[in-house]
């Protein structure tokens, strides 16, 4: 089950989260563990450089597009290698919408269109779509296909 | 996230927007990420136009720095209620371009920061739903709805993350007619997406799609909606599903070619799959998992991972139903082959999942075809180019597949990956997937170590060569070392890990794999590869019964070959490299994998110094660390012989980082090596622990810092400190554990009673001592150095630690220790290390060492039971001498003494006080006569009310007068010298002893005794349940032990307290009057009816009337008949008038007076069974005879029913 995504800039801050089943009091170790993890790593890290960390059975795979932070965070089925494929969904989604690897100004004035994006790309804590074609696709309320 | 007043300050509300508003009162905590309480703020509509400027007041997510972003001036800050209000004017002209786009650009956008969507903005929303045009528009309405809908009852559960939304309720008056709530717009949004989503007009299909969506975001427990999602989704898959088999679209997305039908079609089922898989699983409707198993052939790829997630899912409960589903698509070109080729990675790696679940099924027996075919589609997946699909394989393989694995899947796993091989599908039994079915084997160019990329228009290679599992598998994980991918490393090293787990299985098991074996053989030879090829797509389970898995004769073997042994060897060589890489969490994968890879024979030398080096590393997070103990743990489980080499390896953690290692789980580890050892390894795991006190003591001049002279972590206070600590825990865990492992114990101990004073002779008694136990020499040893060598705490702990093998060992060691605490507290030891010492000015005490205070009452409790045992034996002495037997006064007097050298004995250390005799085991005799006389109980003695107080006594003369003599009473067993046949139990040593045992927790037939093991095993001896207290003992093993000694986790009273309600008398209430109360005894009298429920006691008389003391003071009233004690009346005193054929078959139970007493009715009785007899209160009655709370009477004249006699309640008829 996809338990996280989350997007934070590069002071650590979070700009955008999603959790599933992920009880509130929980979701405060996660935000600050993976801040953390970001604070550790991601600085200086290349763009799409993929880092990895795991806690118990969970798995964290997370990233750096431009100014934003990008981390995933998975359990059963979604270990490292499916979150992989998540985070690239993700970023390639959010480079498409943004129209490159984003700062955090144009990353928050794509706001409301990355949040569709990712409406596309899981629901649920179950990964969806993961080509950013239909992605743009669907968050334009066209066909998949045509 | 900080959060500021200061306008210069930006909250990411802010930074979407605009440029806060000087002197804007936003002022707001937020935690990270967003706990932020805005003030509630309510407008009216008349104020609608009147936009607050105070407004963004949420959440500042952002931090100041980020002030330094720039904004865009012209725009401007919008608060929730001017977003809503602007949400419900914008959807009212939303079909004029410019609201559209204030909406896209200014709205929406913003909205969506919130954590939650208001439900009073469902009617604009819903307003857009209808009248927009715009596909944006439309998508954010589709999306606020479904998250309107998501939004349960529960807040925090919601996944949306942000903003906090402000306060629905303050926000409620925007209806002029009151609050808009959940409740009132959710049948609304329901109606009106439902409405949608059953439209079937090919036009607005895209809306349908984003309508379904929407609704299936709606919370599970909602079951009408759930019902009518169902009806949907089969509606939608009915039609397309069905249709859909007449056009095969290899075409995946994208594809030019693909007619618009069929893309319509595609779409809708895939919309309908993706709905379905968040439905509840109907595990037991065939038409879902018809419809799920058709998703599979499904154009859409994202459609068919759901349709095989779901099948995947449901085969698990019910793999036969599945596997013939699924049957069809499995066979060459059906859709299951076709999936190998699927780019979505999900799919193929649920592919490998259902094969693999569907291939162990038992089910399909008689179907080996289809068996064969889920087999060799997952080997082919081993070939996957994704290492997703290719691990999942793996670990499938090797019989990880969800938690519950067994280790004998395990077992099994791993014969199957050494043996199996993985025959190509012939390519000209497919022709038409000629060109994908390859690609699939293309991927396997494993053989070349490359990763196939997917071409798709290659031609047919020639057939493949078959491949043994083992080698494909091990040129992959190699493969994937060398990956420069962190998770892709990751994922290999867990991957080594599962494999480690399954060989451990397979070894703990006893399966004989040899791994000398050239795999590369088996395909060469074409006869071995026809009679392997069962293996090849045969039954894994079948591979379970193989308990051996023949190796080639190494003739065949050509030299350049590698054995699985020599792959292995290169597999673990690649994960020791990867302990190279930065990433903290792939090396501790790799130390894992290590960990697991480490066979019992090998040399552990490679792994430690990969460890140590490792450890020399400050950055390690100590989570991380203990994670890694812990895998330590687990391995151990996996293969108790390597207790030693884990206890050597966990030495370097207690040694290397003090500091971030969690003392509890090592004493976690230490614990469970020296239980799980085995009794040949409890010497050398007590030693293996023992390795912490070997660390070089402190200097006398830098009593702290410098414990660890060769070691990193000695320039850190801090871990230095730690390490003490861990050495206390050592100290404790050797004193606690030290009987248990060298199995010597006071109460079991094999000299003889009465040795110890005769071995005064110090240096003989340490001979004999480490001649007779070396183990418990070697400890006593050690913990004697620390006594006088370590620092201040480390002392008091050895010096407890002393005491309590004292205590519990028999001679010489309680002596040998009683003397060197002796030497210790005159000093005596400091005179021996004078010259040693150098003070450092710092006063050490009075005594030289520190200890007197600590030492005094242990010295104490010594010489109070060396005395008592040598007045006992005067005693005796003189008691034989006069061949006078024991007063009973006299008896009292050893008892009380006995119980208060029990009372401080259990002060410094657990001992089971049914069994420890501080008077020595010349005592025993004498106890057990006293108890037994006065009923004590041996595991509570004084402590119980009953016999504190004197009731024991009292009851046998007034109550319990009904005794249930042994039943089953060995008939070897001579008779006492009393001559009494009945009294055959009461001074029965042996079955003292039982009794003893018995109570002691060693019984055999225990009932409700919650370890298994304790009742079931035939041979359960002390040290078994010394082992069950130990594994439970986890909390309270701090080291810093209280100074009142008592060093051990289970402190006496909640020993006591575990064992009377386990073993002591509340437990058999009624049975024993000599144990319990009165109203015990009455409360059974009530509930058991003799006729009814005799037959059912029986049996469990026969076990307790074994196990207790049955010694009874006979009664006044039984005196005469039976001189003292039992009456066991077999059967030929059949009483007078039996009212029913039941009473002559329970005659052990009466007791006969001589003649009928006079009795009165107290209350009016009604009879309950056959036997039993109506009374009227106030009735005169004749009392024949007691059984076990009833009186059998007989009245003066018949009664309403007409009977004469028959049994009544004693409590309702006086005497």
């Amino acid at each position: 089950m996809l338990m996280s995504v989350l997007f934070a800039n590069s002071s650590g801050n979070v700009l955008l989260e999603r959790f599933h089943s992920v009880p509130g009091e929980e979701r405060l170790h996660w935000r600050s563990f993976l801040v953390k993890l970001g604070t550790d790593n991601l600085n200086g890290a290349r763009d799409d450089e993929l880092f990895v960390a795991s806690h118990k059975s969970v798995y964290i795979v997370y990233t750096v597009i431009g100014d934003i932070w990008v981390f995933t965070v998975g359990k059963d089925e979604y270990d490292e290698l499916t979150l992989v494929e998540v985070l690239h969904a993700i970023t390639s989604s959010v480079k498409d919408i943004c129209k490159k690897a984003p700062s955090e100004r144009v990353f928050l004035d794509k706001y409301g269109k990355v949040c569709l994006g990712l409406d596309e790309i899981f629901s649920q804590g179950i990964l969806e779509h993961t080509d950013k074609d239909r992605v743009r696709r669907l968050t334009r309320l066209r066909p998949l296909v045509e | 996230m900080a959060t500021q007043d200061n306008p210069s300050s930006t909250t990411l509300m802010d930074l979407i927007t605009s440029d806060p508003v000087p002197g804007s009162d936003a002022s707001s905590a937020a935690a990270k990420g967003g706990a932020v309480i805005e003030p509630r703020r309510s407008f009216k509509r008349t104020n609608l136009l009147q936009l607050p400027s105070e407004s963004v007041n949420s959440i500042k997510i952002l931090s100041p720095a980020k002030s330094l972003v720039p904004l865009k001036q012209k725009k401007k800050p919008l608060s929730y209620s001017q977003l809503a209000r602007s949400l419900h004017e914008l959807a009212a002209v939303a079909d004029q371009k410019n609201s559209q786009k204030q909406l896209l650009h200014h709205v929406f956008p913003k909205l969506a920061v919130y954590s939650s969507v208001d439900p009073s903005l469902a009617p604009s929303l819903l307003m857009l739903h209808q009248q927009a045009e715009d596909g944006h528009v439309l998508r954010y309405a589709y999306y606020f709805l479904a998250r309107i809908l998501g939004e349960g009852d529960t807040q925090s559960i919601s996944a949306g993350g942000g903003i906090p939304t402000p306060n629905w309720d303050a926000l409620a008056d925007l209806s002029s007619i009151g609050g808009i709530t959940r409740a009132d717009v959710l049948p609304r949004i329901i109606a009106q997406l439902t409405k949608e989503a059953e439209n079937p007009d090919v036009s607005v299909h895209p809306r349908r799609v984003a309508a379904l969506k929407a609704l299936t975001c709606t919370p599970m427990s909602n079951t009408d909606i759930v019902s009518k999602l169902y009806e949907i989704v089969f509606g939608i898959l009915d039609k397309v599903a069905d249709a859909g088999k007449v056009r095969k679209k290899k075409g995946m997305f994208g594809r030019q070619s693909v007619d618009k039908e069929s893309a319509l079609r595609s779409n809708l089922q895939y919309v309908a799959l993706s709905a379905l898989r968040r439905l509840p699983l109907d595990q037991g409707n065939p038409a879902f998992l018809h419809r799920a198993v058709q998703g599979i052939a499904c154009a859409d790829p994202v459609g068919v991972r759901h349709a095989l997630a779901m099948v995947s899912e449901m085969a698990v409960r019910d793999p036969y139903g599945v596997a013939m589903a699924v049957g069809k698509l499995s066979l060459a070109g059906g859709a299951l082959q076709e999936v190998l080729h699927i780019q979505d990675v999900m799919s193929r790696m649920y592919l490998a999942r259902l094969c693999y679940i569907l291939s162990r099924a038992r089910g399909i027996d008689e179907r080996m075809d289809l068996r064969s075919q889920f087999t060799t589609l997952l080997y082919q997946l081993l070939l996957d180019p994704s290492e997703r699909v290719c691990f999942e394989a793996i670990t499938c393989i090797l019989g990880k597949f969800d938690s519950h694995e067994s280790s004998e899947e395990r077992a099994a796993g791993w014969a199957l990956l050494t043996s199996a091989i993985l025959k190509f599908p012939d390519p000209s039994a497919q022709p038409s997937k000629d060109s994908s079915a390859t690609q699939g084997s293309d991927g396997s160019t494993a053989s070349n170590d490359s990763v196939a990329k997917f071409p798709k228009d290659r031609p047919a290679p020639r057939p493949r060569r078959p491949q043994p599992l083992i080698r494909l598998v091990m040129r992959r994980l190699e493969s994937a070392l060398r990956s420069h991918l962190r998770p892709v490393l990751h994922a290999a090293m867990r991957i080594v890990q599962e494999i480690g787990k399954s060989r451990a299985a397979a070894f703990a098991l006893g399966m004989v794999i040899n791994e000398d074996s050239v795999p590369e053989n088996l395909i060469e030879n074409g006869d071995i590869i026809k009679a392997d090829s069962e293996v090849d797509g045969g039954d894994p389970a079948a591979e379970v019964s193989r308990t051996k898995v023949v190796p080639l004769p190494s003739s065949l073997a050509a030299n350049s070959r590698e054995s699985i042994a020599s792959m292995l060897s290169n597999l673990v060589e690649g994960v020791r490299t990867t302990v190279a890489c930065e990433c903290f969490y792939v090396r501790a994968a790799a130390i894992k994998a290590m960990m697991w890879m480490q066979s019992p024979e090998e040399s552990v030398e490679e792994l430690k110094s990969t460890i140590a080096g490792e450890l020399s590393d400050p950055l390690w997070p100590a989570s991380l660390l203990n994670e890694i103990l812990l895998t330590l743990h687990a391995r151990f489980k996996a293969t108790p012989e390597m207790a030693i080499i884990l206890l050597d390896v966990s030495r370097l953690f207690a040694t290397k980082a003090p500091g971030k290692i969690d003392s509890d789980v090592l004493q976690l580890l230490w614990k469970t090596c020296l239980i799980g050892c085995g009794p040949s390894g409890k010497h050398t795991a007590l030693e293996a622990v023992t390795v912490v006190l070997d660390l070089p003591p402190p200097a006398p001049d830098a009593l702290e810092v410098s414990v660890l002279k060769d070691h990193s972590s000695t320039s850190d206070p801090k871990a230095a400190v730690a390490l003490q600590r861990l050495t206390q825990a050592a100290v404790w865990f050797l004193g606690e554990n030290a009987n248990y492992a060298a199995a010597e114990y006071a109460w079991e101990s094999k000299t003889p009673p009465g040795t110890a004073l005769m071995m005064l002779d110090g240096d003989k008694m340490v001979a004999a001592a480490s001649s007779r136990n070396p183990t418990l020499a070697g400890a006593l040893t050690r913990l004697q150095r620390c006594a006088f060598s370590g620092s201040w705490e480390v002392r008091i702990v050895a010096a407890q630690a002393l005491i309590t093998i004292a205590i519990r060992s028999g001679e010489p060691y309680r002596l040998q220790v009683y003397e060197f605490l002796r030497a210790l507290a005159k000093g005596g030891v400091q005179e021996k290390l004078k010259e040693a010492y150098v003070s450092n000015g710092e006063d050490q005490g009075a005594s030289g060492t520190g200890l007197s205070s600590i030492i005094a009452p242990m010295l104490q409790v010594l010489d109070e039971m060396y005395k008592a045992q040598d007045q006992l034996i005067k005693d005796m002495r003189q008691h034989d001498n006069a061949k006078q037997e024991w007063s009973d006064d006299e008896l009292r007097r050893l008892y009380e003494n006995h119980e208060r050298l029990l009372d401080l004995v259990s002060l410094f250390c657990f001992v089971p006080r049914s069994k420890y005799l501080p008077l020595g085991p010349t005592s025993a005799g004498l106890l057990n006569i006293y108890r037994n006389r006065h009923h004590i109980d041996a595991t509570t003695g004084f402590n119980d009310p009953a016999v504190a107080t004197g009731i024991a006594d009292l009851q046998v003369s007034t109550v319990t007068r009904i005794e249930y003599p042994p039943i089953q009473i060995d008939a070897a067993v001579p008779s006492p010298s009393d001559g009494l046949v009945d009294g055959i139990w009461s001074s029965n040593l042996a079955g003292v002893d039982r009794v003893n045992a018995y109570l002691g927790g060693v019984g055999t037939d225990a009932p409700e005794v919650e370890d298994d093991t304790a009742t079931t095993r035939a041979s359960v001896s002390y040290d078994d349940m010394w082992a069950k207290t130990l594994l439970e003992a986890s909390d309270g093993e701090d080291a810093d032990e209280q100074l009142s000694g008592s060093s051990s986790p289970e402190s006496t009273a909640s020993f006591e307290t575990s064992v009377s309600s386990q073993f002591g008398s509340s437990r058999y209430p009624s049975l024993f009057g000599n144990t319990t109360s009165f109203g015990q005894n009455t409360r059974w009298e009530e509930e058991h009816r003799p006729g009814t429920r005799f037959g059912k006691f029986s049996g469990e008389l026969t076990s307790l009337a074994e196990d207790q003391p049955s010694y009874v003071e006979s009664s006044p009233a039984n005196a005469p008949l039976h001189g003292t004690h039992w009456q066991s009346g077999i059967g030929n005193q059949e009483p007078l008038h039996s009212p029913s054929s039941e009473v002559p078959s329970r005659p052990s139970d009466v007791q006969y007076p001589e003649e009928a007493r006079a009795g009165k009715a107290l209350y009016e009785f009604t009879a309950g069974g056959d036997d039993e007899l109506n009374l009227t209160a106030g009735e005169d009655l004749e009392i024949e005879y007691e059984v076990d709370g009833w009186y059998f009477v007989r009245k003066k004249r018949p009664g309403r029913d007409g009977k004469l006699s028959g049994l009544v309640p004693v409590l309702y008829v006086t005497s």
